[in-house]
């Protein structure tokens, strides 16, 4: 679909331990046409700081009387997430989208009658806040009946964001979530990367999806390629427009190529991007 | 001619404006690199309301463009260091351009080479077809090393350059300037002996910015080029300076986001403008300037805002 541009009425500002919170607002009925993995162009500040709208995955989408309704899970990182914290019902935002390519199909499907439909699990993996699309591909994944465990690593407990219900759509799933953090106050102490080698060594995935910082996706880009399992990844990068006319959002390619996140992306194979 | 006595005649403020040998429906258009090729706002923004389009850069092949990371912002702005990426002028002509013509907003194409005789060769290219209005010879990009950037900095260089484009073509010859000189004026005025109808001012202001946890810079290529409500009132002198002195018609560029900055700068000189990086924070800002800026002129009881050209009221003679 065509984005919309559109003035989106603020439902509410969920706080989570800090710095975490999800903005939910309501906007057109087109919204709900929304794919895992896509974003939103949002208006954080009617000033000078941050000029620019900040780009957010889009958390979470369903339909409403008039319209539909998306959540986006953020981060406190700079003014513009700042501003949104701030924001109060039934203020108005201006907010883009959706925008850029989603996540593609879990694979596995057989694609001639001598070779068995690939039927093993998918593995889910996010990196703090990264997690934000991942709930959506959830869903998408439940609807089409694809079993996923659910990694969350973070470096301490606050942040795995909304861990009730990432664990609760991967049980549904009929799959686990595994949640890692570096100063061990949840789940296992260490790396994400930890307990999902263990489990690609043992042949238990058919695909990973990923999103998280650029250091974690590079890594899971080697395991993939070690195991011989697909990737795919959702990149952040600073973003001046998010429709691919101010070309500043650049992602280098294994071709040398450069590709647009907001475009092409934020969604790649992990073996297309040089990491 | 409509009659006498209409009110509505009143209500229509004449938008048009003529800067040498090109018309516009209305003086806004949308500056180069902040457009994309136009098309890409085509489902954003309504592209048939607008004064004018200015492409992204084109060079004579595609260019892949600078590292990430490109853009950092400053407060106020954006600072950005794209490295003139572009689809190249074949591809343009043939695949862009024909796009365009359904819209009566008119085509400026803006070029650069790395070599003195890309630009003659590019406008050469151009100057059959009927779908561009004008050309503006990028001469000032700060963030190639050879962009073209020698050429706005060395007056008698930038006489020869406007002088072998007006060579090969009969359109209007537009030179963006930079405001990274001691004199834009003098810049101007070499424009001006060269051939030139037409300066657009401004360029981006050289920029750099620290990340203060990584120490790194926040462009891939340290210096960048600032845009946004940050540098407007450096492209409002030197627009003032420009128009006055040289005596060519000024497009003025540099955070144009209101109907304020609009008329702001058609005081200072400019005859129409362009707007740029506010067109990131909201594609429909060009449009709207063109509705704001007539109900500013009615309201200013302005019939024509050619009118307006140039009248900023001095303090003291001389």
């Amino acid at each position: 679909m065509q984005p919309i541009d559109t003035s989106a009425r603020v439902v509410e500002v969920v706080q989570h331990p800090l710095p975490y919170y999800s903005l939910v607002l309501d906007g057109p009925e087109a919204w709900s046409a929304t794919l895992p993995g896509q974003f939103v162009m949002v208006e954080c500040s009617d000033g000078l700081e941050p000029y620019l709208r900040r780009a957010l995955s889009v958390h979470d989408v369903s339909k409403t009387d008039r319209g539909a309704r998306i959540e986006l899970l953020v981060k406190i990182v700079g003014p513009g997430t700042r501003a949104l914290a701030a924001k109060r019902p039934g203020d108005r935002v201006a907010v883009l989208g959706p925008l850029g390519r989603p996540f593609g199909p879990a694979g596995g499907v057989a694609s001639d009658g001598d070779v068995p439909a690939d039927t093993r699990p998918v593995a889910l993996v996010a990196g703090g806040v990264g997690s934000a699309p991942l709930l959506l591909l959830g869903r998408r994944l439940l609807d089409e009946g694809v079993c996923f465990d659910f990694f969350y690593g973070g470096r301490g407990a606050v942040d795995l964001a909304r861990l009730q219900a990432f664990t609760a759509i991967a049980e549904a799933s009929g799959g686990t979530l595994i949640a890692t953090t570096e100063d061990g106050s949840a789940g296992q102490r260490g790396l994400v990367t930890a307990p999902l080698g263990e489990r690609l060594a043992a042949g238990r995935y058919r695909k990973i999806f990923s999103c998280g910082p650029m250091g974690l996706m590079k890594r899971l880009a080697e395991m993939s390629a070690e195991h011989g399992v697909a990737g795919e990844a959702a990149l952040e990068t600073p973003m001046g427009c998010g429709f691919g006319a101010c070309l500043g959002c650049a992602v280098e390619l294994m071709d040398g190529r450069f590709a647009l996140c907001c475009k092409d992306g934020p969604v790649f194979a992990s073996d297309e991007v040089k990491w | 001619m409509s009659g006498t006595g209409d009110p509505d005649a009143r209500r229509r403020p004449d938008l048009a404006v003529r800067l040498g040998g090109l018309s516009l429906p209305n003086p806004i258009l949308t500056a180069s690199g902040t457009f994309g090729y136009g098309l890409e706002f085509a489902h954003l923004a309504a592209l048939d309301r607008l004064g004018g389009i200015v492409t992204k850069g084109l060079s004579l092949q595609p260019l892949k463009g600078n590292p990430p990371p490109r853009i950092g912002e400053p407060r106020g702005g954006m600072l950005n260091s794209i490295g003139l990426q572009n689809i190249g002028i074949e591809k343009f002509l043939a695949e862009v351009l024909p796009g365009l013509g359904r819209f009566p907003a008119q085509v400026v194409v803006n070029l650069f080479g790395y070599e003195f005789d890309d630009y003659a060769r590019l406008a050469e290219r151009v100057d059959a077809s009927a779908g561009v209005a004008a050309v503006e010879l990028n001469v000032s990009c700060p963030n190639v090393t050879k962009g073209g950037i020698e050429f706005g900095h060395d007056p008698v260089l930038l006489e020869r350059l406007v002088r072998s484009v007006r060579n090969v073509t009969a359109k209007p010859i537009a030179v963006k300037l930079s405001p990274n000189v001691t004199s834009p004026v003098a810049i101007g005025e070499a424009a001006k002996a060269g051939g030139a109808d037409i300066l657009s001012a401004i360029n981006t202001v050289l920029g750099m910015a620290i990340d203060p946890w990584t120490r790194r810079p926040r462009l891939h290529t340290t210096r960048g080029g600032l845009s946004g409500p940050a540098i407007k009132p450096i492209a409002v002198r030197i627009v003032y300076d420009v128009a006055k002195k040289v005596g060519l018609p000024v497009i003025g560029i540099g955070g144009v986001e209101t109907v304020d900055d609009v008329i702001e700068f058609l005081l200072a000189g400019a005859s129409a403008v362009q707007v740029g990086t506010a067109l990131f924070r909201n594609p429909r800002t060009a449009e709207n300037l063109v509705d704001g800026l007539a109900a500013r002129l009615v309201e200013m009881k302005v019939e024509r805002v050619s009118d307006l050209v140039g009248g900023v009221l001095p303090w003291r003679e001389g």
